[in-house]
């Protein structure tokens, strides 16, 4: 994006939040900036031993975040992302991403704890929704493309009463909030969620989450030959969390069918995966607040024709939150994580042989978090 | 022989510890409950000298969330839980459970010099929404009318919603303040202002207001014809245990309802 466009979309912002902001009854400013060095190696296809493939710093994410709240019914969330990035398209090294902009409706249904949302808002799918980045890789819903973290759509979430556990419902534009312009489709076809946790215990928490999708509107193009790119997806995903004592152990598996149209020459596939992720806080045995983390996971695509792997990640990670706020909650933390990530020779294709897409990779990351209540 | 002595000062040390953390409560959340608290974390460590409890407060918001981060044993609150934050809490593997300390009444408070003998809750609920501007409208003196409420963050201004506003919203004139003490300071010193607070806040330099002709007392509040009351909470993490335990026991016993009658509020019996 150029000088120009920044200034622009800044000014525009302010000229819209100003007077939403005079009106509303409480208005709240937040960010969350996360300023990382990345070191990765790998083998590339000249070399038989590792190379430098990144050493790179980099401001991921730029969180910029304005809640206003209208009455005790009505609130509304807006949310920039300004990051720095090495990606193609981008000739200043940076880029804007409107993350969140939508609005809650708390009592327009006599169902209490129901909140109606809508706009631009979290997608209610596995764990990409409550994500903590407790280790800074994506959720598996993320890093897998099982669906984005956010997305136009209107959907009814809410909790079940005495702590039961939270539900969403919702219909979806279905792209994710990163796709535009001519990646646009016409928006015609929606994509329908459903989502359920239950913590039946303290401590115990299990649910599921159902998503049907489809990429590209029309099985067929305009000169009717068949569109390779359509997609019908029926996405799944099962999360079990255990939080007890210092323990926090989180677990998902995932489950994507593709089907394509019937005559098109790539058959349909299922990939599947999984991901175990045991969180252990050293805050009571050693008086900091410090974290040690592990996550294994294993995505199966071996399905797929058009790209077929079968990847594994190990991940190691400690983090450290040396300021807190009022209620204990983490607003600056160091995080340092280990990954491993390794594909099946024998069952990958061609392309992932003699380890050409293995990646060790080292992040330090320091994280901060502000919020102010201007009004 | 100096290994032997350097573990024994090792386990006794340890032991201080750990007999440190045990004789510690930790204390956080509504600045309306925060006196009672503090009265009563001061009573009990006369009564046990061994003990520390520290008290702060923060809103009710903050110390669920401090209950949820596990940073305190205690957390005080004005309102009950939200589902959410119980949900919040349950998946984390804390089981929040509650504990009645007191009761109390939100009262309506003006000047000094207002000489207002009684509003209905819809008045109330339209002079905050705007509907109502000027004290001349309640036969009063042609005076503007000063809004004044607490935070929407606060326990205090979710009961007063939920009993009065009943989601409707507060004028943009409003001034919203972050305690109990900043209304009463504020209400005192503006002749035209009207303000709500908890009934152990009131004191003779304002006029309280009757609501629908009933004035909040020990008595209108305890038997329900006050319209605007409620309990105070504490919380813990499942059901209290040691001294967490021992100190809700006071606060709910005989000392501890002494304490809450001193500070204003209304006790359990």
């Amino acid at each position: 994006m150029t000088t120009g466009k920044w200034l622009l979309a800044m000014i525009v912002t302010l000229m819209v939040a100003f007077p939403v902001l005079n009106t509303a009854q409480e208005t709240r400013v937040g960010g969350e900036l996360w300023n990382r060095w990345t070191y990765e190696i790998g083998k590339s296809a000249v070399d038989s031993s590792n190379v430098l493939r990144n050493n790179y710093f980099a401001l991921e994410r730029g969180y910029l975040d304005i809640r206003t709240k209208f009455s005790e019914g009505t609130s509304t969330r807006f949310t920039v992302d300004m990051f720095s990035t090495d990606m193609a398209g981008f000739s200043d090294g940076a880029g804007l991403k409107l993350k969140y902009g939508f609005v809650d409706f708390n009592d327009i249904t006599p169902i209490p704890d129901l909140t109606i949302t809508a706009g631009l808002q979290k997608v209610f799918f596995g764990t990409i929704y409550d994500w903590n980045y407790t280790l800074i890789g994506k959720s598996p819903v993320g890093e897998y493309k099982i669906s984005s973290s956010a997305d136009f759509g209107l959907t009814a979430n809410g909790f079940l009463p005495d702590g039961w556990g939270e539900y969403a419902f919702g219909i979806y534009n279905g792209e994710g909030y990163k796709v535009f312009r001519r990646n646009l489709k016409d928006n015609t076809d929606f994509a329908y969620l459903a989502n359920l946790r239950l913590t039946p215990i303290a401590g115990i928490t299990v649910g599921g989450s159902y998503m049907y999708n489809t990429v590209e509107r029309e099985k067929k193009l305009t000169d009717n030959s068949i569109n390779d790119k359509y997609q019908q997806q029926n996405l799944m995903a099962g999360v079990a969390r255990f939080a007890f004592g210092p323990l926090d152990l989180w677990a998902e598996f995932l489950s994507k069918d593709v089907k394509h149209h019937t005559n098109h020459s790539i058959k349909d596939y299922t990939a599947t995966g999984f991901m175990i992720m045991p969180i252990v806080s050293l805050y009571k045995l050693v008086g900091t607040d410090i974290q040690v983390i592990g996550r294994y996971d294993r995505w199966d695509q071996t399905d797929n024709a058009a790209d077929k792997y079968l990847r594994t990640d190990l991940i190691g990670g400690v983090n450290y939150t040396f300021v807190h706020d009022a209620s204990a909650n983490p607003r600056m933390q160091l995080q340092l994580n280990f990954t491993n990530r390794t594909y099946d020779e024998d069952k990958s294709a061609a392309s992932y042989a003699n380890q050409m897409k293995d990646v060790k990779q080292v992040m330090l990351q320091l994280k901060y978090r502000f919020s102010a209540t201007i009004k | 022989m100096k290994k032997i002595n350097l573990i024994f000062l090792i386990i006794a040390l340890s032991a201080v510890a750990l007999t440190a953390k045990r004789n510690q409560v930790t204390i956080a959340g509504s600045t309306t409950v925060l006196p009672i608290a503090q009265a009563g974390a001061e009573a009990y460590m006369d009564k046990y000298p061994t003990v520390n409890v520290s008290v702060r407060g923060g809103g009710s918001g903050v110390g669920i969330a401090a209950l949820q981060n596990g940073t305190a044993q205690i957390a005080m609150s004005s309102r009950p839980m939200k589902s959410k934050e119980i949900s919040a809490c349950k998946s984390k593997g804390i089981n929040p459970t509650a504990y009645v300390i007191a009761n109390d009444g939100i009262a309506f408070i003006t000047h000094k010099s207002n000489r207002l003998k009684n509003i209905s809750l819809a008045q109330v609920r339209d002079i905050y929404i705007g509907k109502i501007t000027n004290w001349n409208q309640l036969g009063g003196t042609n005076l503007p009318i000063v809004i004044i409420s607490r935070d929407v963050a606060s326990g205090t201004f979710e009961v007063f919603n939920d009993k009065v506003l009943k989601g409707a919203k507060v004028s943009g004139s409003a001034q919203m303040l972050a305690s109990n003490n900043a209304i009463m300071t504020t209400v005192t010193t503006t002749p035209g202002a009207i303000g709500y607070v908890g009934l152990g806040y009131v004191s003779d330099a304002i006029n309280i207001v009757p609501v629908d002709n009933v004035r909040p007392t020990e008595a209108t509040v305890k038997n329900g014809s006050y319209p605007v009351s409620r309990k105070l909470y504490m919380y813990t993490n499942g059901k209290a245990s040691g001294e967490s335990a021992r100190f809700l026991s006071f606060m709910q016993g005989a000392e501890g309802q002494a304490i809450v009658k001193n500070q204003g509020f209304i006790t359990l019996d």
